[in-house]
């Protein structure tokens, strides 16, 4: 590994990312406000609980946590990870307490109403396997040939995947998934591990899909009706049985209308905002509620961006996140040891894995799964613990040196 | 750059991660710039089709004008309670949150819990299935509206009928139109509603035109009706999701013509949000009004004739009245009887009225001018003695009537009604005696009768209004000489047997005696004026046309004619109840027979044919009554009330009609 010559002059922040983080924090509280303001009874309601006063609130916060995490050199942090990965263990299992967990009003138990906000511990679920995976394979590579060690690391971004999909939340439980295999592979783990993990991984998903599509009710993983219908949607499979009648064909002719609606929608609003765009909360397709309130401003702000700023708005959100992650896959390359590299991939590969998921799904390269887009989506758990990760990566990139 | 001086580092960890995050964002933008820019258009014109309604809106039918501009057809203002439903918005939400009762549930909270700030007292709505909502929203929706019905049924004092399946039937394909509530108010209910202090969100008073035809049955049968018809005529926009109601001609003026009337109708489209309420409106396409027909109808004159035509009998008259210029062949009145009510037909007839307007007995929808077949009887004898006396047959020559005649072939003699004695042509004329037309019409053969009725274009359509006219029935050359035996001349030269004729074709009969023996074309329409008189659109003109032919027959013929005519009213003749002082007319009746396959009579076919004034003849008055007495007791009373009210109107300093005279 060769590291770059210490020079006194460099900045003791990565102020790039910084920029970009700024950015993008600028975007999503200017798009929060389109997609939110255009509903009359948000817009009547005081300034101080609109989502786009509360994103910025949580913007604050969330910077505050960053600053704060960098404070504290990454190794100090790395030596809870135990701790904070249990944490967050617990909390996964809280969350299903029907007393604990709240459902928010939606279909699955995801949060935890502590009253004034809620959270949703399967974001900081992410964070915690990455601390711990990062810690737990920063020991010499040497270590890392035996099998036992390798399956501990595989039990260790197992269990969170098996509760968070328990909640179920789909998106999030597949977002540990690159992360794991991400952190093992440049760590060091040996490649045939690594190439039999990609297999399994790769398994793992075609069979959850396969039991989700195809088997008979009682042998499915418990999903949401509507989550399993949108992977349905999505791979264009109407779920029919073959000696279904007419009716029944219809009737789910007609309920896969509905589910694809959200991403028509939603490629609509991407396709209508051509190259320059509508202008900024002069976008039809949310003012008029073509695409859906409930979503426009967390897991589909992204069609507001491209509707209402065009390709290049869309380009510009794009870049900005290449900003974000070339940085840290720089920062990584810069750290002073293996645990801050690994920390520093382990992040790159949770926000790279979310703006994938989420900007695909606007344009129907993926399914709809329920990803936010990181710092834009509306949302405090998000938000806070895209702004905890990135202050992972600066700290990583701080404590270079000492 | 970054990507790059990282690539070149040497981690190859680093530098597959790097190269995933580059293709990764690669693959993003190039799906972007897939549906960004190029599938652009598909995704612009899917917006525009779930977000646009487009509506039809029709365009102010022109004006139908008699001769002196006076409106025969118009439209006016027809004042409608309408409803936006997309201001209701707030209303419906309110109602629907009143209509879900809260439960309050105490939970027993952790003592942390309540210590974060929890509060054990919840409100709770009782759970219901989408279908339960679905059907509590639209029992909410109709609760609003109908509301506001009543409130406004209160206001303008009239009942009000709305039901729960009309306002789904409106809700679910209409919505992003109005709703009507009440519709063609009175001027009473209009100031009502205006000085309500309270009128309920949403409402609004619309003004539309309507069609009206102020002199209800004025012309009815030349101006045709109307039936409802949204369609797209040729040139507009044919792709549209609503139609407001627009209406089609049928028959007469406005069937004919309907295409100038009609004007262009226009679009504005209605931008919906996801739920179909209306957000916004836009006329992207103004209707053209269309344009008015100038008629050479006098609406006077044409008033007049419908009143003698009614008054012609006791009960309902089935007849006819033509009043024609002879110079020009403008047609000054058309009736037909029995009428309709123009008006009964907007906004829809009704099945009653329907029921009566297709009487199989009255036939009101016929016009009887020139739709249906009539014998002439004895005003054909006006024909048979121009053919005599161009013939040769001297005018003055006396035949002596024994009350009938034989006319070879046939057993039975034919009656004469004229008294037995000496007849020349005046007295023979007068008297209308059969005996002596038939001696001189067989003297001077059929074909110069045939030839005569053929130069009057006679069982031929005169073109007026092309969809209710019968060309009548005159026997060909050809017809006449094979298997044509004495007796068939012998009714013809009566106006009988193998002969029919309508009313017009008779006052284009006389014009021509009355105008020195031109044979004019009818006409109906002067001309198709734009819709403001100060555009520089043009003015479409139906001249006069030339003669259609020449009757060829001398003056002295056309002379000795006249005089006839002039005594059969004034010195005693049939039509002496045609007598108008100060008005010297010139007529003939006409009695016809009507007879069942058996031959027997089971009725007659009324007529006075004649032209006034004898001097210099400008009006031509030809009055049929189905089933009268007989010609002079049923038709020439009724035509001197049609001299009558001519003499009145020129008396009132009225313009001469006979404008065009050359």
């Amino acid at each position: 590994m060769i590291r770059q010559p210490v020079n006194e002059r460099q900045p003791p922040v990565d102020w790039l990312m910084l920029a970009a983080l700024g950015g993008l924090m600028m975007v999503g509280a200017f798009f929060v406000f389109s997609a939110t303001m255009a509903n009359e009874s948000v817009s009547l309601t005081a300034w101080y609980n609109q989502a786009w006063f509360r994103q910025i609130c949580w913007y604050v916060l969330g910077t505050g946590a960053m600053a704060t995490l960098c404070l504290v050199d990454y190794r100090i942090i790395a030596r809870w990870s135990i701790v904070i990965y249990w944490g967050t263990i617990l909390l996964l299992i809280a969350v299903v307490i029907p007393g604990i967990g709240s459902t928010q009003g939606w279909g699955a138990r995801r949060w935890i109403n502590l009253g004034l906000f809620s959270i949703q511990p399967s974001e900081f679920a992410k964070l915690g396997v990455i601390i711990a995976m990062a810690s737990f394979l920063s020991r010499p590579v040497d270590e890392l040939r035996s099998p036992k060690l390798f399956w501990k690391a595989i039990g260790m971004v197992m269990l969170p995947f098996i509760l968070i999909l328990k909640e179920p939340d789909l998106g999030s439980a597949l977002i540990l998934l690159p992360v794991g295999l991400v952190t093992m592979f440049v760590g060091g783990v040996p490649p045939r591990f690594i190439v039999s993990l990609i297999g399994a991984s790769g398994l793992l998903v075609s069979l959850i899909l396969i039991d989700v599509l195809f088997a008979p009710p009682s042998w499915q993983i418990k999903l949401e009706d509507y989550q399993r219908r949108r992977l349905l949607t999505y791979f264009g499979i109407d779920g029919v049985p073959a000696d279904a009648t007419p009716a029944q064909k219809a009737e789910a002719r007609r309920q896969s209308r509905n589910d694809s609606y959200n991403v028509t929608q939603a490629l609509i609003s991407v396709g209508s905002g051509g190259l320059t765009g509508k202008g900024w909360r002069d976008g039809t397709q949310n003012a008029l509620g073509y695409l859906p309130r409930g979503v426009a401003h967390n897991d589909f702000i992204f069609s507001v961006i491209a509707e209402e700023k065009g390709f290049m708005g869309s380009v510009t959100v794009v870049m900005l996140y290449s900003v974000v992650l070339f940085t840290g896959i720089r920062i990584a390359g810069q750290a002073r040891d293996r645990l801050g590299k690994l920390l520093a991939v382990g992040v790159v590969a949770m926000l790279f894995s979310h703006v994938f998921i989420n900007i695909g799904m606007n344009i129907r390269l993926m399914p709809v799964t329920g990803v936010p887009l990181p710092l834009l989506s509306y949302g405090g758990s998000s938000v806070l613990c895209s702004l905890i990760a990135a202050g992972i990566l600066q700290n990583v990139y701080i404590h270079r040196r000492s | 750059m970054i990507v790059f001086d990282q690539l070149k580092k040497n981690d190859p960890h680093l530098r597959t991660l790097t190269l995933v995050v580059l293709l990764g964002m690669g693959v993003l933008i190039a799906g972007l710039w897939w549906v960004q820019i190029i599938s652009y258009r598909h995704y612009t014109e899917n917006q525009k089709s779930q977000s646009f309604r487009t509506v039809r809106i029709p365009a102010i039918r022109g004006k139908i004008l008699d001769r002196h501009s006076a409106a025969i057809a118009e439209n006016r203002p027809s004042y409608n309670v309408i409803l936006y439903l997309d201001e209701l918005r707030h209303e419906f939400r309110a109602e629907y949150a009143r209509s879900r009762q809260p439960q309050f549930v105490t939970n027993a909270l952790p003592a942390w819990r309540r210590w974060l700030g929890a509060d054990p007292v919840k409100k709770q709505f009782p759970k219901m299935s989408l279908a339960q909502r679905r059907a509590l929203e639209a029992q909410v929706r109709y609760r609003v509206v109908s509301n506001i019905v009543q409130r406004i049924s209160t206001i303008v004092q009239q009942p009000a009928e709305f039901t729960f399946e009309e306002f789904m039937k409106h809700y679910s394909s209409q919505l992003a139109l109005p709703l009507p509530i009440f519709t063609n108010l009175d001027q009473n209910q209009i100031a009502r509603l205006l000085e309500s202090s309270s009128t309920p969100p949403g409402v609004d008073l619309e003004i539309q035109p309507t069609r009206y035809y102020p002199g209800t049955n004025l012309a009815c049968h030349v101006i045709g009706y109307l039936v409802r018809d949204n369609r797209s005529l040729e040139g507009e926009v044919a792709d549209v999701n609503f139609r407001l109601p627009d209406y089609r001609g049928n028959v007469g003026v406005e069937g004919e013509f309907d295409a100038e009337l009609r004007g262009k109708a226009g679009v504005k489209s209605v931008l919906v949000n996801s739920l179909g309420y209306r957000q916004s409106e836009n006329v992207w396409m103004p209707a053209e009004p269309g344009k008015n027909l100038v008629l050479t109808i006098d609406a006077d004159i044409q008033r007049a004739a419908e009143t003698a035509l009614e008054q012609a009998m006791a009960g309902s008259v089935k007849g006819a009245a033509v009043v024609m210029d002879p110079h020009t062949g403008d047609v000054l009145a058309l009736a037909s009887a029995p009428s309709f009510d123009l008006n009964s037909f907007i906004p829809r007839i009704s099945s009653n009225n329907w029921f009566h307007l297709n009487s199989p007995t009255l036939k009101p929808q016929i016009n009887r001018a020139m739709q249906e077949n009539y014998a002439p009887g004895s005003i054909f004898k006006v024909l048979t003695g121009l053919a005599a006396l161009e013939a040769g047959v001297d005018p003055n020559e006396r035949i002596s009537n024994p009350g009938y005649i034989r006319v070879p072939g046939r057993n039975k003699p034919i009656d004469d009604l004229a008294e037995a004695g000496e007849y020349d042509f005046k007295k023979a004329f007068i008297k209308s005696s059969n005996t002596y037309f038939i001696t001189n019409g067989m003297r001077a053969g059929i074909e110069r009768i045939i030839q005569l009725g053929q130069r009057l274009h006679l069982g031929e359509k005169t073109g007026l209004l092309s969809s209710q006219e019968t060309p009548g029935y005159l026997p060909k050359i050809a017809e006449v000489r094979r298997g044509w035996i004495a007796p068939d001349t012998a009714y013809v030269c009566i106006g009988q047997g193998r002969l029919s004729v309508t009313p017009l074709q008779m006052a284009v009969m006389i014009s021509s005696i009355a105008n020195g023996g031109k044979v004019m074309w009818p006409r109906l329409v002067q001309r198709i004026e734009p819709a403001d008189p100060n555009s520089d659109e043009t003015v479409i003109e139906f001249p006069t046309k030339p003669p259609r032919n020449l009757l060829g027959v001398s003056d002295t013929t056309l002379a000795i004619t006249r005089e006839a005519m002039l005594a059969d009213v004034e010195e005693g003749g049939t039509g002496k109840a045609a007598l108008v002082p100060g008005m010297r007319i010139g007529g003939k009746t006409g009695t016809a027979q009507i007879t069942n396959p058996r031959g027997q009579i089971v009725g007659h076919t009324t007529w006075f044919a004649s032209c006034a004034p004898f001097e210099n003849p400008r009006w031509v008055v030809v009055v049929m009554v189905e089933e009268g007495a007989s010609g002079g007791g049923t038709c020439a009373p009724a035509a001197a009330k049609i001299y009558r009210a001519i003499q009145k109107l020129e008396n009132e300093g009225r313009p001469s009609i006979a404008v065009n005279t050359p």
